[in-house]
């Protein structure tokens, strides 16, 4: 299946869970005649037409060649599961974060990410790992004044 | 209008010179840095600028706009790999130029040409934006509706040869915008009682989720080393060297002020068009691609003249002509700051902050590239792998900056995922960012029209301006349709012939 029929297909869906969303949005009494459902059920209309748009040009065109349809990146696709993973480590990141706060947080994701993109293991990984952590909190805490979080781990000892 | 006294006091009241450097200084090393965009050098200091004084902060973004425009001569001279879109015609000759030993030297026509570019785009952007936004005070409800349609209209000419995808990235960007409360009756709208969606999504989160987030992970495993040379310097061109180059740099100038009025025009599209022209009216055009000055001159002056001269449509009209200046626009929202006339009345400072903000970034441009040229080779030639930790750490902070809120990384996360998988299906994600960033204003505007007509729409086509607007977004429409399906009809042509 070529990636215009894939997207014809997921825009047909966001269209439809879109519509059923918009279609739960309460009644208010202040309402204009629009009404706070007016633009979504428009919008997800527009999304279908488009999606089906799609779908007929991916079908059309694939009965007028064979060859796949151009336009689109095959270099990023077969990055897709490294790509997915890099940004898990940024997922892990915001899970630990309340737990082990700012520095430490920020001082793993550094050194995850060099590792994950292929830095040696070795000492400059963590050299690294906890200079960066160092230098952003003393940018983001002392200098802007940001109350990043200290760490559920770590309460009552800053 | 701004007055001598005005400018004095910016300079001695306000930290501006210091806010116009660093933000020089960051656009050029981001610019610098192949695959970081200027867009996404000014989405990554963004959230810094939530804390900041708002003309302190919009001047920071538009000097980092002009750094970045710089900053991406440096590796497409050096290594062939243009930092940002706009430097790509600078390759040709800025490269050639390299290779025959010339480095220092294409680097200086490379700052000098940028230098008259900007200052003639700062020129063009005091003389033209006031008067241009006075219009908008006669604004109503359908004429801001209007706006908002003419802004999205521009969806067409920056679909990168799909407008259906283009509409479809744009409608998602619409659906985005209705999340929160409703404009006019208060009910919230996809909140799923999550407190942290009553407000919406903010725009930022969207930018640097699709800009920011979308790159890293496209780099992701790239086994590219770059390397550049840590002792090259730059030579500042001669005043006869200068002389030689007015033509190129005219022109460049020229078609910079042409493209950055042009929604959908852009710092690339300038670039290439000047290095043609300049080409065709140039004594020596048998040198171009050989290491010709004019041809490193002419598409730097037309990059650097549109980083001023797109604001004038962005602060006129609040209408974005490039990735670059809606993240500028999204920074002017966040600081509740809305383009237009009263931004002139009731936020003079701002306006002001841009232009002397400007003008330091733009003179400091000779001295600091100049003394930043080592930091960027030694920053260029870091390895990937640490580079993307500290990028990636950086925008998360950056985000969490923004309202302490953890669930705004997820949203993030979440948006540079959907960034990656548009861009492997093909899909722009500017329209994205465009209904994200215009949604709420048509909506609003469309629904207030209806209130005051009563619900005849006949109030769209009552009010000249929006009539006006209206007309030009539908000839946008129609020219961008018709330049689509020409140019399919010419790749069958030729892929017939293959």
């Amino acid at each position: 299946m070529n990636k215009d029929l894939i997207s014809g297909v997921v825009l047909l869906a966001v269209s439809g869970t879109y519509y059923a969303w918009s279609s739960q949005i309460a009644d208010s009494t202040l309402s204009d005649e629009v009404g706070a459902t007016g633009l979504p059920h428009v919008l997800s209309i527009i999304l279908a037409i488009l999606g089906v748009l799609l779908i007929a040009r991916a079908i059309l065109l694939r009965r007028a060649r064979t060859v796949t349809a151009a336009g689109t990146d095959d270099d990023q696709d077969a990055h897709l599961p490294r790509a997915i993973g890099f940004l898990l480590l940024g997922a892990v990141y915001v899970f630990v974060l309340p737990f082990i706060g700012y520095v430490a947080g920020t001082a793993l994701l550094i050194g995850a990410v060099a590792l994950y993109e292929g830095a040696p293991r070795n000492w400059v990984v963590l050299a690294a790992a906890v200079g960066g952590a160092v230098f952003y909190w003393a940018i983001f805490v002392k200098l802007l004044g940001v109350h990043q979080p200290v760490g559920s781990l770590f309460q009552g000892m800053f | 209008m701004t007055t001598f006294w005005d400018i004095i006091y910016l300079l001695t009241e306000t930290p501006l010179f210091f806010v116009a450097i660093g933000g020089l200084t960051w656009g050029i090393l981001g610019g610098a840095l192949p695959g970081i965009s200027a867009s996404i050098t000014m989405a990554l200091v963004l959230p810094f600028t939530y804390t900041m004084d708002p003309a302190q902060a919009i001047a920071l973004l538009a000097c980092v706009y002009i750094g970045a425009e710089y900053g991406g001569s440096i590796p497409a001279i050096l290594i062939r790999t243009p930092g940002t879109n706009s430097s790509a015609a600078t390759v040709i000759d800025g490269y050639e130029m390299n290779r025959q030993g010339r480095a220092g030297e294409a680097l200086g026509i490379s700052l000098m040409s940028g230098v008259v570019g900007s200052l003639f785009g700062l020129a063009m952007l005091i003389l033209l934006t006031e008067p241009l936004s006075w219009l908008a005070l006669a604004f109503t409800p359908p004429s801001y509706f209007g706006l908002g349609i003419l802004g999205l209209s521009v969806i067409a000419s920056m679909s990168g040869g799909s407008l259906i995808k283009g509409l479809a990235a744009a409608t998602v960007g619409l659906m985005i915008a209705t999340v929160g409360t409703d404009p006019i009756s208060g009910v919230t709208r996809f909140t799923f009682d999550i407190p942290d969606l009553l407000g919406g999504i903010e725009p930022v989160l969207v930018m640097v989720g699709l800009f920011a987030l979308t790159e890293l992970m496209s780099q992701s495993g790239s086994s590219t080393v770059l390397q550049l040379n840590e002792t090259i310097r730059i030579k500042l061109p001669s005043w006869s060297m200068m002389n030689k180059l007015k033509r190129s740099q005219t022109i460049g100038c020229i078609l910079g002020l042409f493209e950055g009025l042009t929604p959908g025009g852009g710092g690339s599209i300038a670039a290439f068009m000047s290095y043609n022209e300049a080409k065709r009216w140039s004594k020596t055009p048998q040198l171009f691609g050989k290491g010709s000055e004019e041809g490193v001159a002419a598409p730097e002056a037309a990059n650097n003249t549109v980083a001023s001269t797109a604001l004038i449509p962005l602060l006129s009209f609040g209408i974005p002509s490039s990735n670059s200046t809606a993240v500028l626009l999204g920074g002017l929202l966040m600081h509740g700051l809305i383009p237009g006339p009263r931004l002139f009345e009731q936020s003079a400072q701002v306006i002001d902050s841009i232009y002397v903000g400007s003008f330091i970034a733009i003179i400091a441009q000779i001295g600091v590239g100049m003394i930043i040229l080592p930091a960027c080779i030694w920053l260029v030639n870091r390895p990937r792998a640490y580079r993307a930790g500290f990028i990636f750490a950086l925008i998360l902070s950056g985000i969490f900056t923004l309202n302490n809120s953890l669930f705004d990384l997820g949203i993030a996360l979440a948006l540079g995922l959907v960034g990656y998988l548009m861009r492997i299906a093909g899909f722009p994600v500017l329209p994205m960012i465009l209904g994200v960033v215009l949604g709420h204003m048509v909506e609003s505007s469309y629904r207030r029209s209806l209130v005051l007509s009563g619900g005849d729409h006949m109030i769209f086509l009552q009010d000249p301006i929006a009539v006006c607007l209206l007309s030009i977004a539908l000839i946008f429409v129609v020219f961008s349709l018709s330049r689509e399906f020409r140019d399919a009809r010419k790749t069958k042509i030729e892929e017939a012939h293959s």
